[in-house]
């Protein structure tokens, strides 16, 4: 081909291109959801990462779920369970004419099957098996769950998105799902992995009466088709949100907030509160194993200045010691007294009685996160000023998966969560988890909070776990802040969540 | 002729191999856990221990080079630890974006950079010349995630006249990905044009000084056969390969300008495959980028015997 010959099919080949290319808009009745990446998993009960549970519960759901003020309310229950006197038999009723995506009917076999592979294959499954002693179906209608003593925490584990127990036919169920089929709004149509997971509206949903209440209640199904698009760069997220060729765009940078709020075409969705960073603390090895040595980090951290390091604006982040926010029921006062004492003299004394001997504090962080390394580097200052000696490990997020599994590599590894609706889904709590935070008295607290089943006395013992936490530095709240999504100005129907969902979303 | 096409041909093996070799050795030493990063932060250890077991992880190293390397060998590059299947079937799917963004920025590139190359060294000295010069300073001087971020948010944002990222959502047709390329393939292209622009401008200056364009001239040539007839012709070959290893360099994955605009193409493949620890796919696309890379360049030089008849293998 001459050189002019390739030349106009380029330019022709633009400018086609060109003229295809058109600001996305409703008329084709799809919603378009940029995530911050590739879900490893469209089966919810082999990762706990918070994307694989934001596309997943669009395709599958669980017995419970959590209404707008994050009670459990039923989802493919009747109702709230039968709970037995002695607070260990569960009895729930589902509900009838509850079709899968693949045609199939929902009976009590695919529940129990479905609940079993969950205390064998998922996280936080697998956290509370040896606490079931069966899982069983009554009628073809009922099911029943026998604990071997009362477990409060068991319902909001039945109802959350996260290794949630969802419920799949019987038939497609072994170690890996032979088809990713549910009883959820939409269904999966297509999956290119990195480019878009394509989900449909589910013809034959039977949606519940009530009026939606947060995730709880009718889903509407309004939009026809919800695409996840995957888009790491938090960055592009932003632009892509501006263009309009998302919808909805989810961990968006806290610097682009005034340029979405003056934006005609996107407005900011701000997430107050989201969770709060922590220094999680090392209790099988190493220097922290020393409760003085604990009592002088926790001393000498300065939470002010680590917090605004970290966030730089105050819509976005809150010094605030209790472990729950502002509103929710589990906020309380006990041991706040000890928070943020920006004391690095005191941090000193207690270092001394210690007797530290100047072995490096390991902290192990990773830039993937700026958050949590700004917070590390101001830390590391004040803590050198009261006398430690402090190595900071920073690493990517891959290297740190895997050195916190090995208690001899760290002192504290910086870490985030979402505040969650019932404390015990924290792992950080349990003697269990890599912190390995095992001090007798609060595994009794924790022991007596986990088997309360009156709503009074477990405040008041999450009151004590809470003392426990600072008087024995269990592990550290910095502080709590706010997270950016954005959406479509005028869209209706998407809570601001950790783990937003569209069934209910609709653009002006 | 056919001998040295065989020769290079085993010498892009063993660079092959070589790169395997690296590759596998390296991935293999850098720290992180495949299994704990897709199972979450609330897995325990004993869960990411099992899954590294179930995934064939902890065989010895040697083992697991030798199946691989004999796998490689047979065309079977593994399976996805992330996506779970074939490697092979993944890579195909990154290739056609990359193939084609790192087409239309070498023709973009060629367009800003040959024309006004030439031009550059026709008027030597002027003011077009040294505009010419300082500007493709500048845009190689310039990181291209930064033009690219520019490009982005001027361009796509707030004019909309592209899109601002992707490549297109189930419905697209072949044309609308391609107009989704055209963003990218700008600013690579104006970041790709300044060596090319430099390497045309110099190749012609020496070229036009020699005797034989003079003759040309006084034998009553008009400028425009000369220049590109006589002149461009002698001077093609160092701009040949130029262009042949911006090519390469385009198609080895522009990581960062896929990244910014979202193109799921073989550099935005292999980022996610070093941060998820995905050694199949890491290696994968090294070993498919090596064999680009060596394969482009043998055609470059087969290109020369097109243009100059002097040069014999």
């Amino acid at each position: 081909m001459s050189i002019s010959r390739t030349w106009m099919t380029s330019a022709a080949a633009i400018a086609i291109g060109l003229s295809a290319y058109s600001v996305p808009a409703w008329a084709d009745n799809t919603l378009d959801v940029a995530i911050i990446g590739e879900a490893d998993t469209l089966d919810p009960m082999l990762s706990t990462k918070d994307v694989v549970s934001i596309v997943t519960q669009h395709f599958v759901e669980t017995l419970y779920t959590f209404d707008a003020n994050w009670n459990v309310a039923p989802l493919l229950a009747v109702d709230l369970p039968e709970i037995s006197d002695d607070g260990r038999t569960y009895r729930i009723a589902l509900r009838q004419g509850i079709t899968f995506h693949d045609g199939s009917s929902m009976d009590s076999a695919d529940v129990v099957a479905s609940l079993q592979r969950w205390t064998e294959m998922a996280s936080r499954g697998k956290a509370v098996a040896d606490r079931i002693e069966a899982i069983e179906a009554v009628d073809a209608n009922t099911v029943e769950i026998r604990m071997t003593e009362p477990y409060s925490p068991l319902l909001s584990l039945l109802a959350f998105s996260n290794s949630a127990a969802a419920i799949y036919p019987e038939e497609v169920l072994g170690e890996a799902l032979s088809a990713i089929v549910g009883t959820g709004p939409y269904k999966i149509i297509e999956h290119v992995p990195d480019q878009y997971l394509q989900l449909g509206r589910f013809e034959a949903y039977q949606a519940r009466d009530e009026e939606p209440n947060g995730p709880a209640g009718g889903r509407l199904q309004l939009a026809d088709e919800i695409r996840f698009i995957p888009v790491p760069d938090p960055n592009t997220r932003v632009e892509g949100l501006l263009s309009g060729q998302y919808d909805f765009a989810d961990g968006l940078p806290a610097e682009s907030y005034a340029r979405i709020a003056e934006s005609e075409a996107a407005e900011p969705v701000l997430l107050r509160p989201f969770g709060w960073p922590i220094f999680a603390i090392n209790h099988k090895d190493g220097l922290l194993t020393d409760l003085n040595v604990r009592k002088a980090l926790q001393a000498a951290l300065p939470h002010d200045d680590m917090m605004f390091a970290a966030f730089g604006d105050d819509n976005f982040f809150i010094v605030d010691a209790p472990m729950y926010p502002e509103g929710w029921t589990w906020r309380n006062d006990a041991g706040t007294e000890l928070y943020n004492q920006n004391d690095q003299a005191r941090a000193a004394e207690l270092l001394d009685a210690a007797g530290y001997e100047g072995t490096p504090l390991r902290i192990l962080t990773s830039r993937q996160y700026e958050f949590h390394f700004k917070m590390a580097e101001v830390a590391k200052m004040a803590l050198e000023a009261a006398g430690f000696a402090v190595q900071m490990d920073v690493v990517d997020w891959a290297t740190l998966g895997q050195r916190r599994n090995d208690p001899a590599l760290w002192d504290i590894y910086i870490t985030h969560s979402p505040f969650l609706p019932e404390p015990a889904l924290t792992s950080l709590y349990s003697a269990t988890s890599r912190l390995g935070w095992a001090e007798p008295d609060k595994e009794a607290t924790l022991a007596a909070f986990t088997t309360a089943t009156d709503q009074a006395e477990r405040e008041a013992l999450f009151a004590d776990l809470q003392k426990a936490v600072f008087e024995d530095v269990g592990f550290i709240k910095i502080g709590g802040f706010n997270a950016l999504q954005g959406q479509r100005t005028g869209m209706t129907g998407v809570n601001p969540s950790p783990w937003p969902y569209f069934w209910n979303a609709r653009p002006q | 002729m056919t001998r040295y096409i065989v020769q290079r041909m085993v010498g892009m093996l063993v660079v092959v191999l070589l790169v395997l070799t690296i590759a596998f050795v390296i991935v293999r030493l850098a720290p992180g856990d495949p299994a704990a990063l897709m199972l979450g932060p609330e897995a325990t250890p004993a869960e990411a221990a099992e899954l590294r077991e179930r995934l064939g992880l902890n065989e010895p190293i040697p083992i697991q080079y030798l199946s691989f390397v004999g796998n490689a060998l047979r065309g079977d590059l593994g399976t996805s630890i992330f996506f779970n299947q074939p490697v092979t079937r993944v890579l195909l799917a990154r290739a056609e974006p990359t193939v084609y963004l790192a087409l239309f920025s070498l023709i973009i590139a060629l367009i800003i950079a040959v024309p006004i190359g030439i031009y550059a060294a026709y008027r030597r000295g002027s003011w077009l010349d040294q505009t010419a010069i300082s500007t493709a300073m500048l845009a190689a001087s310039v990181p291209s995630f930064w033009t690219g971020l520019m490009f982005q948010r001027y361009l796509a944002t707030e004019l909309g006249w592209f899109p601002a990222a992707g490549y297109g959502g189930p419905d697209a047709d072949f044309w609308v990905r391609m107009g989704h390329l055209v963003l990218p393939s700008i600013v690579l292209g104006i970041v790709n044009s300044a060596l090319i622009l430099r390497f045309t401008r110099a190749s012609m200056l020496d070229v036009l000084g020699e005797d034989y364009v003079r003759t040309a001239r006084s034998k009553g040539m008009t400028e425009w056969r000369v220049v590109l007839r006589h002149a461009l012709k002698n001077a093609a070959i160092p701009i040949i390969t130029v262009i042949g290893l911006t090519f390469a360099l385009l198609v080895s994955g522009a990581v960062v300008t896929e990244r910014v605009f979202n193109i799921p193409g073989m550099g935005n493949l292999v980022v996610s495959a070093v941060l998820r620890r995905d050694y199949p796919v890491i290696q994968g696309t090294l070993i498919v980028v090596a064999t680009l890379y060596v394969f482009i360049n043998l055609l470059t030089d087969l290109l020369y015997l097109l243009v100059d008849k002097r040069v014999r293998y």
